[in-house]
């Protein structure tokens, strides 16, 4: 059942390119949804929309089964959180988490006690009185992100919060999003470009890319089975060979220049023959013990140790190959020796090709 | 330590002059003359008792406000509408509104003396201000839009999503935000048209005389030393407003919301 409902959303800018395109999406109650892809794919501008900065073009947004679209953001019960935090600089972080309280007119005394919880939930409860600027840059979003939940918002939307932090914060600030997530359980719509964030936080992840939305899905779904080559490419590591589905014999692909190779029957039958990408991520091929069904010989030209894994880039008949093993390399990976890349039948996920 | 030594000279260079009326302006000579013979501060007495040097004072207080006022009703919506919107045109409406500040003085105040003539306003107060404030548009919208491009409108977003309409949104968040911006803005309106002589000449006539038209009178007619505690006086209230504006801008947030 939706709760927050975009029905083909369009926003054009210039009347002929269109920065939002066809856009659908349902969200549960409760949800946290990632709107992932690179800058200037919609996903922001998606987001504004919802939160009423921008008014669509053409579509409709509904909430809880109201009609959105026309209505002001103060019209709408939505929180917002931004990357550049947007605290008020001349309220203390108190004031700042009760502004929104103020203008709903919330009960003087309920205000208090609103304020106070909120900044316990985000672990601040003794920075009640300082200013913004005498905080941190992850502090700051922490009161930013109270300010966005104190009302008890239908949604909070967070427009790629953890962007101006640095990495390590950035991990904690995942985790702590994520309990905030759990304790509160509002509906989240989170932006971002990062796809680790949208793969370590999200129930499900909407990919866009040139205003148009290219799956949504589970974020494992969305990494082992995308929809598109593009999907495939943007998020995580990937190899990609050309293929033609034999629509003779389900199972067998012919990937050029390589060969032939057996793939799951059952995908083979519903792309029903033609062109394909077959990909194959890093850390399922494998390069040592018994040979998996699916063979290539490979020349090693480079090798990266990570310590804890190894990403071995080689060459197979001009194909660039990028393995991924765990733990330290073998021997017999060296630059320059040529080795047996094998794979399952089941690791090569097919996309029909356009 | 080398160019330090240069920027103090170069300092001393520009302000030398001015601070010779410091001590001209405790002198006990009847007329100007450095070094000063002896020092008292009848002067300062004479200034502060004469209805002849206190009726121009309260006269450049008076217009001074009213110009700022005026200027800053003129500059606000209109830097507001530059910084925000996109039109055509735009860098005409930027040269139109920066050229009281490229038309030389003594051509305005030409253009003044026979456009308010025309409504009867020379000589009054109102007519003083209305050339003060015009003129200090281009200062006060120089200092005013360079504040409000560097105003973060997510500011005003987050504060729409927390609930607040466009006027609260206003009042609350954008207001408080400008204000330090705007108070500089404001200052330098008021300096300028308490400090403005040229137009003044023209246009104030014998009913809205401001001190330095009051000044430039006294020194053609009797070269009396009450000039120089003015200037002296004028000097301070813009070091002072300048001192001001520097604490504006470096604490733009101190101040409590209202």
């Amino acid at each position: 059942m939706a709760y927050l409902r975009i029905d083909r959303l369009v926003k054009s800018y210039d009347g002929r390119v269109n920065a939002v395109d066809d856009v659908i999406l349902d969200i549960a109650r409760g949800e946290f949804l990632t709107l992932l892809g690179p800058s200037g794919s919609g996903k922001t501008t998606t987001l504004m929309m919802i939160a009423g900065f921008e008014e669509p073009t053409r579509g409709a947004i509904e909430l809880a089964g109201e009609d959105l679209t026309r209505r002001k953001p103060y019209e709408r019960n939505i929180g917002v959180v931004f990357q550049n935090y947007a605290l008020f600089p001349h309220m203390t972080v108190a004031r700042n988490v009760a502004f929104p309280l103020r203008m709903r007119r919330f009960p003087r005394a309920q205000q208090a006690t609103r304020v106070g919880q909120m900044l316990r939930l985000v672990g601040l409860a003794d920075y009640a009185d300082r200013y913004p600027r005498e905080l941190s840059g992850g502090q700051q979003q922490r009161v930013a992100l109270a300010r966005g939940l104190v009302f008890n918002p239908d949604v909070l939307l967070l427009d790629e919060p953890l962007g101006a932090l640095d990495k390590s914060l950035r991990e904690q600030m995942q985790v702590e999003l994520k309990r905030i997530h759990r304790e509160v359980g509002v509906t989240m719509v989170y932006v971002t470009h990062d796809q680790t964030e949208a793969m370590t936080m999200s129930d499900r992840i909407a990919v866009f890319n040139r205003g148009r939305l290219e799956q949504v899905a589970p974020p494992l779904e969305v990494y082992h089975r995308p929809r598109t080559r593009f999907v495939g490419e943007f998020i995580g590591d990937s190899n990609f060979f050309r293929g033609t589905v034999d629509p003779a014999r389900w199972g067998r692909v012919e990937l050029d220049g390589l060969g032939p190779i057996q793939a799951d029957p059952e995908a083979c039958r519903r792309i029903g023959g033609g062109l394909v990408d077959v990909l194959v991520r890093p850390e399922r091929l494998q390069l040592a013990g018994p040979a998996l069904p699916n063979t290539i010989a490979m020349k090693i030209a480079v090798t990266v140790n990570y310590g804890d894994s190894v990403l071995v880039i080689g060459d197979a008949g001009g194909h660039p190959i990028r393995v991924r093993m765990a733990g330290a390399p073998l021997d017999s990976v060296r630059e320059g020796a040529t080795v047996t890349v094998s794979w399952s039948p089941t690791d090569a996920h097919l996309i029909p090709h356009v | 330590m080398a160019p330090l030594i240069l920027a103090l000279l170069a300092a001393l260079f520009l302000i030398a002059p001015i601070l010779i009326v410091v001590p001209m302006s405790f002198s006990t000579a009847i007329s100007f003359q450095f070094p000063p013979p002896a020092y008292w501060i009848g002067y300062y007495r004479k200034f502060f008792t004469s209805e002849e040097w206190l009726e121009p004072a309260l006269n450049s207080l008076v217009i001074a406000l009213g110009a700022m006022a005026l200027t800053m009703l003129l500059v606000v919506p209109a830097a507001f509408g530059y910084v925000r919107y996109r039109f055509r045109g735009k860098s005409l409406v930027n040269l139109l509104i920066m050229s009281p500040l490229i038309v030389p003085h003594v051509v305005s105040a030409l253009a003044y003396y026979g456009f308010l003539g025309r409504f009867k306003l020379a000589g009054t107060h109102l007519g003083v201000i209305v050339a003060h404030g015009v003129l200090a548009v281009p200062v006060a919208f120089l200092v005013i839009t360079a504040t409000l491009k560097g105003f973060d409108r997510n500011l005003e977003r987050a504060a729409m999503s927390a609930g607040a309409g466009p006027l609260r949104t206003f009042v609350h968040v954008t207001l408080p935000v400008l204000r330090p911006g705007m108070l500089v803005g404001a200052l330098f309106a008021f300096l300028s048209s308490f400090n403005e002589a040229v137009v003044a000449l023209f246009i104030a006539g014998r009913g809205a005389v401001t001190l330095p038209k009051k000044m430039y009178e006294s020194i053609r007619l009797e070269s009396d030393p009450v000039i120089a505690v003015v200037s002296t006086l004028l000097v301070s209230a813009v070091v002072l407003g300048v001192l001001a504006s520097l604490v504006i801008r470096r604490r733009p947030a101190l101040r409590p919301d209202a």
